[in-house]
């Protein structure tokens, strides 16, 4: 009861942010010009690691306009192996000097053995999933001093074996682990069927009140085979869960997730526009 | 733990085309090969399609990342680029953790597979090379000083890319790229002759 009060407390002193979107270097120009459309830019926070002088400089600057969130993916919290502890400290350095509100992380792995995938893979819904979540979650809060969130994963690999619905392994995750929800509903909308589940049901009965972002995207599953840039909209599908959740939980932000290949910025900020306004009509900012 | 070689053995089928194949047709084989015990049968159970998909967006994000490491390459080749990108990636796995490796490694193995044919336009191979030594100097920082000689003329070719579209023309003559980092936390000096 205790842990839980703590991190509620911890969760609700986190600032109201708004809505904003992915950082992706063909948009900085028009960003500066654009800075009051956005509230705040998320970053991948591992292209910051070990990384030239110029895109530190660049960071740096983009820090001095924005409130800059690191999103990471190679940290693997989800790794049996264990954290790898350089990585562990280059993350925990570049969170010092960024000095943002929270920082987020998976709840997958993206490293064994020596490879690490570009992507997270999920982890199967076992109590020895949990044990290894919550054990590196403990080694990294000891390293980094500000809030963790964490995404859900849940495609495209499902692991046979599941011991519970996924929507309890996360409950425990975050629960054992004493961290908040990103929770992406474009996964959430691709993935949940493939679990034989219905989205709404899944979101329904995930830990809500740990809802501290939002990841809202055009597509996780349909990416072309081509190096080309496209634009496509974000689904309906993918509204309706947003809307659920900025109905029911206490999101402090919106965040439009844009991996490869982005479309250019002004498509972009529609559809940040729009989840800000979802996001006021509930109150959740003003 | 098990899991330990759990995560182990999806890994290599999602990044090693070969083995997954391997697998799928013996899934069995492949997890007493790789030493499963308890958690063999629970992954031979994995759904064939979800690993095809998997394997298939992490190559797409590979893609993604070599073609912010080489952008002029990229515009090159068009659609050619993801094509030679995705038969270099089926048959290696990303070659290590640092941004910029993969693309390094792309290059090298242009370099090497098509001696004979090579690649439209006739600069193609020396923009490539140019662009995985920048990587090489400016993303990995592990020279302090870099000479290379490209049979192009590159600096006319860089210029000639800053309109839009692909230049036109062979661009024939010779290119000595240095770069020199004086010290880490600046950006190295670049020099085209
Ligand atoms: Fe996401």
């Amino acid at each position: 009861m205790g842990q839980k009060t703590e991190i509620s407390n911890l969760l609700a002193n986190l600032p109201r942010l708004g809505a904003g979107l992915t950082y992706h270097e063909p948009f900085l120009a028009d960003l500066l010009q654009k800075q009051p459309e956005v509230d705040f830019l998320e970053v991948h926070g591992d292209r910051y690691l070990d990384a030239p002088p110029a895109r530190m400089d660049e960071l740096a600057m983009l820090a001095e306009h924005f409130t800059v969130i690191p999103h990471f993916t190679g940290l693997s919290l989800g790794s049996a192996e264990g954290l790898d502890a350089v990585y562990l400290e280059n993350v925990a350095h570049l969170i010092k000097q960024l000095k943002s509100p929270w920082w987020s992380e998976h709840i997958g792995y993206t490293r064994a053995n020596g490879i690490l995938l570009g992507q997270p893979a999920p982890l199967p819904f076992t109590k020895e999933g949990i044990e290894v979540m919550t054990r590196n979650i403990v080694t990294a809060r000891r390293a980094i001093a500000a809030p963790l969130i964490l995404e859900n994963v849940f495609g495209p690999l499902v692991w046979p074996g599941s011991e519970m619905d996924p929507a309890r392994f996360i409950g425990e995750v975050l629960g054992f682990g004493g961290v908040g929800l990103l929770l992406d509903v474009a996964d959430l909308f691709t993935y949940a069927p493939g679990l034989g589940i219905d989205p709404i049901k899944l979101l329904d009965r995930l830990p809500l009140d740990r809802v501290v972002q939002v990841h809202f995207s055009s597509s996780h599953d349909s990416q072309a085979d081509s190096s080309e840039s496209r634009v496509q909209p974000v689904a309906e599908g993918v509204w309706q869960l947003l809307n659920a959740v900025v109905t029911r939980a206490p999101v402090r932000c919106l965040c439009l997730e844009l991996n490869d290949n982005p479309p250019p910025l002004g498509d972009a900020l529609k559809e940040v526009e729009r989840a800000r306004t979802v996001g006021r009509q509930y109150k959740r900012w003003n | 733990m098990e899991l330990i070689r759990q995560q182990k053995l999806v890994v290599q089928l999602c990044t090693d085309h070969a083995l997954l194949e391997e697998f799928l047709a013996a899934p069995a084989q492949v997890t007493t090969r790789e030493g499963l015990t308890v958690g063999a049968e629970s992954l031979a159970k994995l759904n064939p399609g979800q690993l095809r998909q998997f394997a298939r967006l992490l190559r797409m994000r590979r893609l993604g990342e070599a073609g912010t490491a080489l952008p002029l390459t990229r515009r090159a080749l068009g659609h050619r680029f993801a094509e030679l990108f995705t038969a270099y990636a089926l048959q290696n796995p990303p070659p290590g953790k640092r941004l910029g490796q993969d693309a390094i490694a792309f290059v090298n193995y242009l370099l090497q597979s098509n001696p004979t044919k090579p690649l439209n336009p006739v600069w193609l191979m020396s923009l490539a090379s140019y662009e995985a030594a920048r990587v090489e100097v400016e993303w990995l920082g592990q020279r302090k000083l870099l000479v290379r000689k490209f049979p192009h003329a590159l600096r006319r070719l860089l210029t000639a890319f800053e309109a839009d579209g692909v230049p036109k023309g062979d661009f024939s003559g010779w290119t000595l790229a240095v770069w020199c980092s004086s010290s880490s936390g600046r950006q190295p000096r670049h020099w085209l002759w």
